[in-house]
């Protein structure tokens, strides 16, 4: 037993000792460079490794190597006092070349001021926040030669300068994505985690989800006199409506879920509406801010993201459901067009929402899906200025973007969320045969309706916390002026078919015609095609309108095929 | 009489209480969101040159800050162009200063000559660096 412990315990060490090995090897790289100008003892020693290194740590390391002849060891930069502790010959070097006899092969000149300070108040006014000075940083350290830094190092720097400055955020490893809300000169304090907060509305609402049921189940004494006119809520539904309308598995509740998922996003969307400023520079730092430094703000816009994943799953489900049930015979014609209106207008909703990040995740989506619209005949040009606002993407793209995004459409999409709802019951509610021909003729009543309601809102409420939770929305860096940095050229996931399609040839006839004519194909199914029979209603897969079920069953299929095609090629 | 307080009746409260409770740790959660403070850029120390900029006797107006600078007898002094009653920026009047906004006057030293300010206007602080740079701290006393 004993030699076992032993054992582990060698083994233990060995790999501890692998790791502090590798830690050591990390920092070496970058000492090659000092060899020269260290000798002196009077010049502050290597910092002590640290385990485990923090970025800031690993950027001490880098720095000592690298930047500390030149920038001072407090970041005071090469003033006199500084250059008293190099070695006599060296004392006088950033005149006429350092680094060596031989300039310039060898050596360089440090140009004009000297090395600049880092660190204390005043300095590095001219980077407003890491992301900036990173970019410098990389781009022009160090001096001999410029761009020769890892991204690593480089990050790994920027978090020492912070630190030199007292500004390092605790706890955040800064990356592309974040450090644009990260501030130089101003004490940043990082948000605790929402996840905790998040999970704990999670298990306050799976309580309510068990309890509820019990509650709401209540049928009322006779003696108990209900009133007789029902609260707002409850003037929402009828006092009662046939079992078979509120069948889960006819309706799948994709509708009802769809308007929760829209309520969802029009409460989180107006929270983020008080941190996100629509200027190409502002954009993705201030999504950034959110994400990183506002309390619950990733939470927030989590939400935000992943119930607009959700609702265009759900309401692609909620059509399908109303095509392969045929329940969009008439008179429910106009309606199910509506309904198909309100897809389109989520798409775009959707599609300028994820524009309104203005990182370089969305760069190439804005470009192509602009012009696309330059390649409609006659009207295209027109078009395309009108939605970006110019010849090319700018400020007036994003401007128009974000008064699409949270009033544009967003207005339209309420107005037909409202209408909608009213044509279901200015319709006779959810299609099901004539009550002659109905199997079951029970009903039930409101107070069950909206049970049904709650319950469903509450699961669905808990799954996309917990996605919110633990699934974050991307977020890039933001656009670069001077060109793509990023790889991802990807369109977003509902739009994958389109991508794939494009690659097929002629833009206009795959990236556009081809999408309006599947909706048009869609919109005109009812009219064209034969209808389910009335008395065929309430249950999927009717006889009636066979020919329009396996249409948009080819269809789906194929835009399905196509996204899993986007999904897994580069 | 017995109670009328049944077992349904508890689960009730138990389901109402929970909501209540969701909608208390909701709106905690929205006052924090709230409460977060985007960062000011408001720069508060000014680098204004070399002193020898401000000769003896000069006034010099800086309106990025904005300030008036004075050297007298050598001694480099600046207050503040921010008026004290709803934050205009005031503006030379003869060798006073006089408020668009409100009509409030300042002497040069900023003492109020007439109202409706209550408060002279602010004296910065002036530091001249090592290398004669004249700083002026905007923030503090």
């Amino acid at each position: 037993m004993q030699r076992r412990l032993a054992t582990i315990g060698l083994i233990l060490l060995f790999f501890l000792g692998i790791r502090f090995a590798s830690v050591t090897a990390e920092a070496s790289p970058a000492l090659q460079g000092v060899a020269t100008a260290t000798l002196e003892s009077a010049r502050p020693t290597q910092p002590p490794t640290v385990y485990p290194p923090s970025q800031a740590d690993n950027g001490a390391q880098v720095y000592w190597g690298m930047c500390m002849d030149c920038h001072g060891d407090r970041g005071q930069g090469l003033i006199e006092a500084w250059r008293e502790t190099f070695p006599p010959d060296y004392q006088n070097c950033w005149q006429s070349g350092c680094h060596g006899d031989d300039y310039p092969e060898n050596s360089f000149l440090i140009l004009g001021s000297g090395a600049p300070a880092l660190a204390g108040a005043g300095k590095l006014t001219r980077f407003s926040n890491a992301f900036e000075l990173n970019t410098f940083i990389q781009e022009n350290m160090p001096l001999f030669p410029p761009g020769s830094l890892s991204s690593k190092d480089a990050w790994s720097l920027t978090a020492f300068i912070l630190r030199m400055n007292d500004r390092e955020p605790d706890g955040l490893t800064l990356d592309s994505t974040n450090s644009a809300a990260i501030p130089i000169h101003k004490d940043v304090t990082l948000p605790a985690s929402g996840v905790p907060g998040a999970l704990a509305l999670v298990g306050v609402l799976i309580l309510v989800a068990l309890v509820y049921p019990v509650v709401a189940n209540r049928k009322p004494p006779a003696s108990d006199k209900r009133p007789a006119r029902p609260d707002f809520v409850g003037h929402l539904h009828p006092p009662t409506i046939p079992a078979l309308q509120s069948r889960f598995r006819y309706t799948l509740g994709a509708g009802g879920l769809a308007v929760f998922f829209s309520l969802v996003l029009l409460i989180t969307g107006l929270l983020e509406m008080y941190f996100y400023i629509p200027t190409p520079e502002q954009a993705a730092v201030s999504v950034g801010t959110i994400t990183t430094l506002v309390p619950f703000g990733s939470l927030v816009r989590n939400l935000h993201f992943w119930s607009a994943q959700f609702l265009v799953v759900t309401m692609t489900v909620h059509m399908l459901r109303v095509v392969i049930t045929g329940a969009y015979a008439r008179p429910r014609r106009l309606n199910y067009l509506i309904g198909l209106g309100l897809l389109v207008l989520i798409l775009l909703l959707d599609f300028t929402g994820y524009v309104l990040r203005w990182d370089e995740g969305i760069r190439w989506a804005l470009v192509v899906g602009a012009n696309l619209l330059k390649t409609i005949p006659v009207i295209g040009e027109g078009i395309y200025q009108f939605a970006v606002g110019g010849s090319e993407p700018g400020l007036a793209t994003l401007t128009r973007f974000y008064t699409w995004h949270v009033f544009g459409l967003a207005l339209g999409a309420a107005i037909l969320v409202v209408w909608h709802a009213f044509r279901i019951r200015r319709d006779g509610g959810i299609a099901v045969p004539p009550p002659e021909q109905r199997k079951g003729q029970g009903r039930i009543t409101r107070l069950d309706l909206l049970r049904r309601e709650v319950l469903a809102m509450v699961v669905a409420g808990i799954l996309l916390l917990l996605f919110a939770a633990i699934v974050p929305a991307p977020i890039d860096q933001p656009i670069s002026e001077s060109g793509a940095l990023s790889g991802d050229s990807r369109a977003p996931w509902f739009f994958l078919w389109v991508q794939q399609l494009l690659k097929l040839g002629e833009p206009f006839l795959w990236g556009v015609l081809t999408p309006v004519l599947v909706v048009l194909v869609l919109g005109l199914l009812p009219y064209l095609l034969p209808n389910a029979k009335r008395e065929e209603l309430g249950c999927w897969f009717p006889k009636g309108n066979r020919a329009a079920q396996v249409i948009t069953a080819i269809m789906i299929l194929a835009i399905l095929v196509l996204t899993l095609i986007g999904a897994v090629s580069r | 009489m017995k109670s009328h307080f049944t077992r349904r009746d508890f689960l009730k409260l138990a389901a109402d209480a929970l909501l209540g409770l969701a909608g208390v740790l909701g709106l905690g959660g929205l006052v924090r969101y709230f409460s977060f403070q985007p960062v000011s850029g408001r720069q508060t120390e000014f680098d204004l040159g070399d002193v020898s900029g401000y000769p003896e006797g000069s006034r010099t107006l800086r309106p990025e800050i904005p300030a008036v600078v004075y050297n007298r007898a050598g001694e480099i002094s600046a207050y503040s162009l921010t008026c004290t009653h709803l934050g205009c920026t005031v503006e030379l009047d003869g060798d006073d200063f006089a408020c668009p906004c409100h009509g409030s006057r300042f002497n040069p030293e900023g003492r109020v000559l007439a109202g409706p300010a209550q408060e002279p206007l602010r004296r910065l602080r002036v530091e001249i660096l090592e290398d004669n740079t004249v700083r002026v701290h905007t923030d503090g006393a």
